[in-house]
This record gives structure tokens, sequence and C-alpha cells, in this order.
């Protein structure tokens, strides 16, 4: 399907996107993230690979180059989160459909992005995923809307099982959300003062 | 060795292949001490190749299959018996010659017969296969004990089956080259026969926990029954023997009670001091929890890092993966303690508090010396976490020297190109003696290094990684390839796969053997006398001591945190997560808080004040608060005097009856929140002091500069107490009348 896509443009200067996924253990965030970079059922897998996550996409016309970060087996390590998410520019917030408790726990992630980037709001995705387990199924689509709606933020509904539902939409609506964020001069303004901290001291 | 000359990797960090391969033959060969190895097989020599290039450093992902390149190893294909795949290598290898011992001193004559010294051998590899296929693939075609399929398999097995299912079917292998020795080839049956016996050996060293089901032990005792059947008076039998009675003793004798905490708590040792940041030994605090990690690294059980058990575990299953959980659960408490630390006195100064977050570097840059990625890593989270990050004051009063050993120290662990620093360093290091790795950006780090070799050339340590990026590796491994490949064959090569990095822990682990560090009591107290705020808490204390610039976001928060309480009763994670810690019981307090409970208090007030000074109004303040309606519109100042606290820190002492404290004070702080009553907080404090019994039996008294305020037995603590003076109270066992009428009034009550 890639294939078919134009070529990105050769040059360096793509805009770079970090985005970072967020959810419970074991709600299957790295299986979509290895779903879009395509990796799923390769036969010869490589986890330390340094371009893993690194992808160029074209979301509406317009090239750039894609940056996940997904610290999927780390959700316990929970004094670093906030370290992550720091330094994504838009979020996928990934719960399972199969799991109630992992659905409940949005409203915190949620909760402390807007914290950590000391903003109203900020670019997220609300993500749905394992919908091909329907009968397993614990939390409704309208609930998930309901919640979406409830923190302002769109929602959809993946699989990353063969064949994969929605897994490439979702990462390009993130980059469609954070392009469409209603005052960017804002948030540029804040990543300068902090800047003249961080410089020295943090990232 | 059949190490083909031409191989060895050309100009490729020539040491650290010399120490992965001689560590890795160690660890094979410790694996399979007393059993008998015929043949280096060509499996282990890829297995090594294979670990080499994996953590060999890479610029790009082309060269990462070098090893099948090389022009003694070719790809030829697939083969597909019953039950099985393999994957078939054609290699070029050297001939034996028989003589070689004795050719040493005529080796003139090695010209004469050089046209022998090669030939092309056919090498394969299961890739796949059923259950009972993978069990007797233990021995090879020619009935060898490869080293590193049977160091994967017992890795891995429990991924795609149990202790039970594989000792039946490799004993039913045994039963049937035992009963079939008439027809067939009757050597090469007694030689698998012999490899699989080397096989139980290396299993029943290596995996003892696999054998200890008490009360039963049922796999031990069905091989016990097969020994005597098949192998009376062997090694084996007698290691069976000696096991099973070891395990049986263990079980009959008397758990050993560990001495009640109280009891310890009195004697104190004369040298007891109480730590208190910033003026602290940074290296002495370093070592102190590097001993800590060691201690939990070392028993650290790696297979049970797979993916299949980690990631996927659920909660009922959790012990699964108990020693993975308390490692995590270790780096939470340290990142928990750099936050807390730095907030707990929101009274303190600006250059006090930097004094704090520059104490912290020090600590950290110690770790780094140590190589303890797991505490230098906790330390960064937590100074990196929002409420410690977001105090810019204190960060602008902290050095600028200073600010760059912690730069540096932060981008050891950079996300970039897929945490490329953190796994280079990791390579260089892991079994090197000292640390002496540093980017050519590290100003200050190159300053450390250098001093530090001019000091401690000959002191070497282990490595202790931060096991959350082998996690992530595991849990990506565990989703990209698949259990089953067609026919339902179990996919061993998933299984190689995980193994290489199974095998990276495992060898850290015995590096880790390195380190010498001795337990202080007195760092253990401080330890666990630092109070652990949650994550809500954390951030209402930072904003308390810089308010947040932009108003709109408490509104913000506080809409959020509204719905969080309507719409998630108990499962918050983040509030509670410190819940699941079993192994670690400093957090008890943030059990006592319930997400509710948080988000009821925060609705009613933005943000608390935990400046007790504040109202020094004297008696009756506590009370006066509590007629001061809070203002949610977001406007009040937030040092407003009229604020009113979520929740005291207060710090209680225990005193027992026998006076034998000698004048020493030993306080743990705990946190007091709004509708406390007296049963609940000595409860909590009982918790803290490590002290068992009966809430009832214990009374609770505020320490006042001239008398003692007895608290009532069902009092609301948060509104009883006198914030006119300091937070310190007493906590002391009744006395015998005393508590005969307490149980009397309040039976039943208060079960504890």
């Amino acid at each position: 399907m890639r294939g078919t896509m134009t070529r990105p443009p050769n040059n360096e200067n793509l805009p770079t996107v970090k985005l970072v996924v967020v959810g419970d253990g074991g709600v299957g965030k790295s299986a979509i993230t290895i779903q879009f970079f395509q990796k799923l059922f390769v036969t010869d897998y490589d986890p330390t690979i340094e371009d893993s996550y690194l992808q160029h996409v074209e979301v509406d016309g317009q090239w750039c180059m894609l940056d996940v970060l997904d610290t999927a087996g780390q959700e316990e390590f929970s004094a670093m989160r906030e370290q992550y998410m720091r330094k994504g520019d838009g979020f996928l917030l990934v719960y399972s459909v199969t799991d109630k408790n992992s659905f409940e726990n949005i409203i915190h992630f949620h909760t402390q992005i807007l914290r950590v980037k000391d903003r109203d709001t900020y670019p997220m995705l609300l993500v749905a995923n394992k919908v091909d387990l329907v009968h397993l199924r614990k939390v409704t689509e309208e609930q998930g809307r309901d919640l979406a709606h409830k923190l302002g933020m769109p929602y959809i509904e993946t699989s990353a099982k063969d064949p994969p539902l929605n897994i490439d939409a979702t990462f390009h609506e993130v980059v469609r959300i954070i392009r469409n964020q209603p005052n960017p001069g804002n948030e540029r303004r804040r990543k300068k003062k902090f800047k003249k901290l961080g410089k020295c001291s943090i990232l | 060795m059949l190490l083909p000359t031409n191989s060895s990797p050309p100009s490729f960090q020539q040491d650290f292949y010399h120490s992965v391969t001689e560590k890795t033959k160690h660890f094979a060969s410790k694996c399979l001490n007393g059993s008998p190895i015929r043949d280096k097989s060509y499996d282990t020599l890829r297995g090594r190749f294979r670990f080499c290039v994996c953590t060999g450093p890479r610029k790009n992902k082309k060269t990462a299959k070098w090893y099948v390149k090389q022009p003694t190893w070719r790809l030829w294909g697939e083969e597909k018996t019953d039950g099985a795949l393999y994957t078939v290598y054609l290699k070029k290898v050297r001939y034996h010659r028989p003589t070689r011992s004795l050719s040493s001193s005529h080796s003139d004559s090695d010209d004469e017969i050089s046209h022998l010294e090669w030939e092309t051998v056919r090498v394969r590899f299961v890739k796949a296969g059923t259950l009972r296929k993978l069990v007797e693939a233990l021995s090879t075609d020619d009935g060898e004990l490869e080293t590193t399929y049977i160091n994967v398999f017992l890795a891995t097995y429990r991924s795609f089956s149990t202790p039970k299912e594989v000792l039946k079917l490799l004993l039913k292998r045994y039963e049937e080259l035992s009963d079939s020795q008439q027809n067939g080839k009757p050597d090469q049956h007694e030689q698998h026969r012999k490899t699989l016996i080397s096989a139980l050996h290396v299993w029943l060293d290596s995996y003892p926990e696999d054998f200890k089901e008490p009360p039963n032990h049922a796999a031990l005792c069905h091989l016990l029954h097969f020994c005597e059947e098949y192998l009376p008076a062997t090694e084996l039998d007698a290691k069976v023997k000696h096991r099973l009675h070891r395990y049986n003793a263990e079980a009959n004798a008397e758990p050993i009670l560990p001495p009640p905490s109280a009891f310890a708590m009195r004697m104190l040792p004369s040298d007891y001091k109480l730590f208190k940041l910033p003026d602290i030994p940074v290296r002495h605090f370093a070592e102190q929890l590097t001993r800590m990690d060691v201690d939990l690294f070392k028993k650290l059980v790696p297979h049970q890092c797979l993916g299949a058990v980690w990631s996927r575990r659920d909660k009922s299953r959790s012990h699964e993966a108990a020693t993975v959980l308390a490692t995590v659960n270790q780096f939470n408490a340290v990142s928990f303690r750099v936050i807390s630390s730095i907030l707990v006195d929101p009274g303190l100064k600006t250059n006090d508090r930097a004094a704090i977050i520059s104490a912290w570097i020090d600590i950290a840059q110690e770790l780094r010396l140590i190589k303890n990625f797991s505490s230098l890593k906790a330390i960064i989270s937590g100074l990196q976490s929002n409420p410690i990050y977001r105090l810019q004051k204190s960060w602008q009063a902290v050095s600028k020297e200073k600010l760059e050993v912690f730069d540096e120290l932060a981008r050891i662990f950079s996300e970039d190109n897929n945490k490329l620093t953190q796994r280079e360093l990791l390579m260089r290091e892991g079994t090197a003696k000292f640390a002496d790795t540093v980017g050519e950006n590290d100003r200050q780090l190159q300053k450390i290094f250098q001093k530090q070799n001019n000091h401690t050339a000959n002191i070497s340590f282990g490595t202790i990684p931060y096991l959350g990026t082998f996690l992530t590796d595991l849990t990506f491994i565990d989703t990209a390839i698949p259990d089953v490949i067609a026919d339902g064959l179990i996919n061993f090569d998933k299984r190689r796969k995980e193994f290489e990095v199974l095998a990276q822990i495992k060898l850290l682990q015995g590096a880790a053997n390195a380190y010498h560090f001795v337990e202080d009591q007195n760092f253990n107290r401080w330890f666990d006398s630092i109070l652990v705020l949650d994550d809500r808490v954390a951030y209402e204390l930072s904003c308390q001591i810089e308010p947040s610039p932009n108003t709109k976001t408490k509104k913000r928060h506080q809409k959020n945190d509204s719905i969080a309480s309507t719409s998630s009763s108990n499962s918050s994670q983040f509030y509670c997560d410190i819940d699941s810690t079993p192994s670690s019981p400093h957090n008890s307090i943030d059990r006592k808080l319930s997400p509710s409970q948080m988000s009821n208090s925060s609705s009613n007030s933005s943000l608390p004040s935990l400046d007790v000074s504040l109202n020094s109004s004297h008696s009756g303040s506590a009370n006066n608060k509590l007629q001061v309606p809070f203002n949610t519109s977001g406007t009040l100042s937030l040092n407003s005097s009229k604020s009113s606290p979520d929740f005291y820190i207060i710090k209680v002492t225990y005193e027992t009856s026998s006076v034998e404290t000698d004048g020493i004070v030993l306080y743990k702080s705990i946190m007091l929140s709004n509708n406390e009553r007296t049963p609940q907080v000595i409860r909590n404090a009982m918790y803290k002091l490590s002290l068992e019994g009966n809430p009832d039996q214990y009374t609770l008294a505020q320490v006042l500069p001239d008398k003692e305020m007895m608290l009532p037995s069902n009092a609301n603590v948060y509104y009883a107490v006198n914030t006119a003076y300091n937070l310190n109270f007493i906590l002391r066992p009744k006395k015998l009348e005393e508590n005969e009428g307490t149980m009397k009034n309040s039976k039943g009550k208060y079960k504890s």
C-alpha cells in the first residue's frame, strides 16, 4: 500500500512529528505501532534497530517524518511516564475494548499529559483497540465516543490483527490534529520559554 | 574451537567481542557443569555470533546480518520433516587432524595434507516444531548436546509449555530409545540417551525452581520413579533424591519469623544518625542504592521478563513476574523519594531546595561511575518528573556546572534513534571493569571520569542495567513474531530471538557479582522514612511552591479531576499503582488515600497548603479553617492564609513503656488527610513504623511545648490537631487497664 504512494521529497528538512503512544499494559500498543511500521510477521524482527520507529508519511498531500515513541512493557515504571510525555507533539491514548480498567485509566493519562504540557488542550486521539474481539468486548462504541467528547478529542476504533483496521488512519489523524490545533503560536511561545531553562538543565 | 580464522569480526570492538565471547562461553559451561560436551556445535558458534551482532554497534540495519554473508556460512534453505522445520546452512569447516596433538613436533608435514583441510558441511537448526520434536532436538541428529539450543530451550519453553509436560516428553523419549534398542543402531541410541541425561542435569542445575512444587513436588517424584527404573544408583538418581530430601526438609522446618521490628528499633546502633538531605555522603548513598539494586537484580529470574510472561500477564498471575515487579517497584521507590524530598517542605528557601536537587545530581553522578543505570535513571526520571521539572526558580539556583552534569547524565537515556546511546553504552561497559565511556560533548563527565580513573584504577564494578529497555524489546519481539507458524508448529526462531535479550541480562547478572557494598541500616531507615507523595499531591505541592502562571489551566484540571472521581471510582492506576507492591512496604500511605477521597478534597479547594505555620494564630486555628469555605473560582491567591490544606504531613515517633531509646528520636512522616479518624491514623503510623497488632491498643498524642495532647479514640484527627505548633506525635501502647476499657467500648469496630 505504501509502495503506491508518491515518494517522499528527498530532503532532510521535513518537519519531524513526535508521537507518543500511551495506555495501560496489555492494550495492544506495541501491536499498533508494529503494524503501522509494517514489521508485523516479518521473520527476522529486531527490536534494537535504530530507525525502527521513524517513517516518512504523507498526510493530506504534505510530507512529514513521524517519530513514534512507544514504551510498551514499561507501563509500571510510573515515575518516568511524565518524562516521555514531555517529548510528544501528539498522543495516542490507547485502551482495549476488552478491558474496562484500561478504558477508565484513559482519564488519568489525559490529565497527566495536560499537566506536563501545562495546557488546556493538547493534540490527542482516543484509540479503542482490539475491536476485532467482538465477543469479548466490554466497552461499547457509545461509551468510547462519550469519553472522547468529554475530553474534547476525536475517537477511532482499531484492530492490529490481520487485516488491520484503521492503523494508518490513526497515525494520520494525529498528524492532522497536530496541524489543526487552534493556536500553535501559544505552543511555540511556551516551548521557547522552557528552552531558556531547559537548554542546559533538561531535555 | 572451530572458530574459522576469517570470521572474527573485523575491527569491531575487539575487546568487547572477546569479553562477551568468553563470558558467554563461561556462562554456557557453567550451565553445563559436569555434563559431557563433546562438540562445540556450530549452533553454539552461531549463537555467539548473533549475540555479538546484536550487542555490537551498528550504523544501519544492513550490517546486522554480516555473519550470514561470511564466506564460511551460507544459507542453503529450509527443510521440512514430519513435525519440524529446519533452517539449513552450508558451512566450510576445517578438519581436526587426528594427529594434531602429536604433530607439533613435525609441523613441516602440514603442507602435505593441506588439500584435506577444508570441507563443506550441512548444518541445520530447528526453526519450528511440535513440542515433541523440540524436546527430541535436545540431542542433535548425531546425539550430541547443543549448548545453545538447550540454553534457549530452557530459558524460553515456559512460553509454550510447562515443566511437567516437557519432563514427560523427555522421559518418554528416553524410554522409547531404550525400548527400541534391540532393533536399530544401539550405539547411536545409547549416545542419544546419554545426551538426554545431560540435558536433565543441566535443567535441574540451572532451573531448580521448575521442580519445586510444594507440597508434593510432583515433577521431581516423577523423575525419581524414572531414575529408580532406568538409572538406579547413578549421579542423576542421587541428585534427584537429594533434591527431594532437601525440599521436604525445608517444608518441615519451622518458618523462621523475623524479630518484630519494634524490637529492632529499640536496639539502634550507637553510631545511629538520621541522614538529612542535602548534607549527606553522596558516594555512600549511591553505593547503598546500588546495594539494594544488586540484590534485586541478582534475584531477577530472566525468563520472567519474556513478553509472554511480563507483558501478557494479568493481575491474577502477577506472581509469575514477581522478580521483575520487585525491580520496577524499587525504581519507582527511588524516583518518588527524589520527588518528595524536594517538595515535602514547601517552606524551604529556593536555595535550599536547589541544594537538594544538586545533592541528587551528585548521587546520580556517583551512580554513573558505579555503573548503576537503574537508580541513575530513576533519579533522572524523578528530577524530570513534572512537579520537579516545572520548578524553574529552584533550577535557576542550581550551579551551571551541576546542570551540565545533569544534562549529560540525562542524555544517556535519550529515546532518540531507538535508545541508541543507552544501548551502546551498555554494550561497551556491560562487562567492563569501570565506567569510561563519554560522549565527545560530555564536558563535565570527561573531567569526572578522568578524576575517577586516577583514584580508583583498581576497583572494578559490575553493571546494573535499566531493565525497562529489555522489557520493551521483549514486548516488541513478542508482538512482532508469531508464536506458531504454518501447521501449528512452535516458532522456535522467536525463542532464539528472545534468548539474545535474556543472555544479555544473564551476562550482566554475572557481572553484578563484582559489587561488594555492605548494608547500612541507617541508610535503610532514611530510605523508609521518606514519605512518598502520590502523583497529584506532588503536583499540588509543586504549584504551591511555584504557582502556575496559567490560571486557566487550573480550572481545567479541576474539571478533569471531577470527571475522574465519577468515571473511575477505584481503578485509578495513577493514584494506586504503588498499591501493587507487595514487596515494597514503604508505600503504605498511598494506599490510604483513595482516589475518590483525593478527588473530593480537590473539588472544594484548588491547591493545598502544607505550610502549617501559616495559621499561627493560636488555639482553635484548625477549627477556623473549617469555617472558611474555599472559593473555587481560581482567583484566590495561593498563599492566602485562608486556604485550607487537604492534608498535613505529621511526624510520628514510637515510644514503648520501657524506655530504651536513649534520647534517640526516630520519626516517620505520614500523611494525614481530611476526615481521617484516630484509629485510621494510628493504623497508618503503625504500618510506617512496622508495628503489628490492634490499633485499639495504641494511643496517639500530639507533642506540644508544655504538654501532650492525647487524641480521643475516635476523633477526626485532621481537625483535632493543633497546627499552631509542629506536628509531632507520639504513638504509645496503651497501659493494660486502659486497654481493656477501650476494648469493651469499641469491640468489633476496628478489626485489624
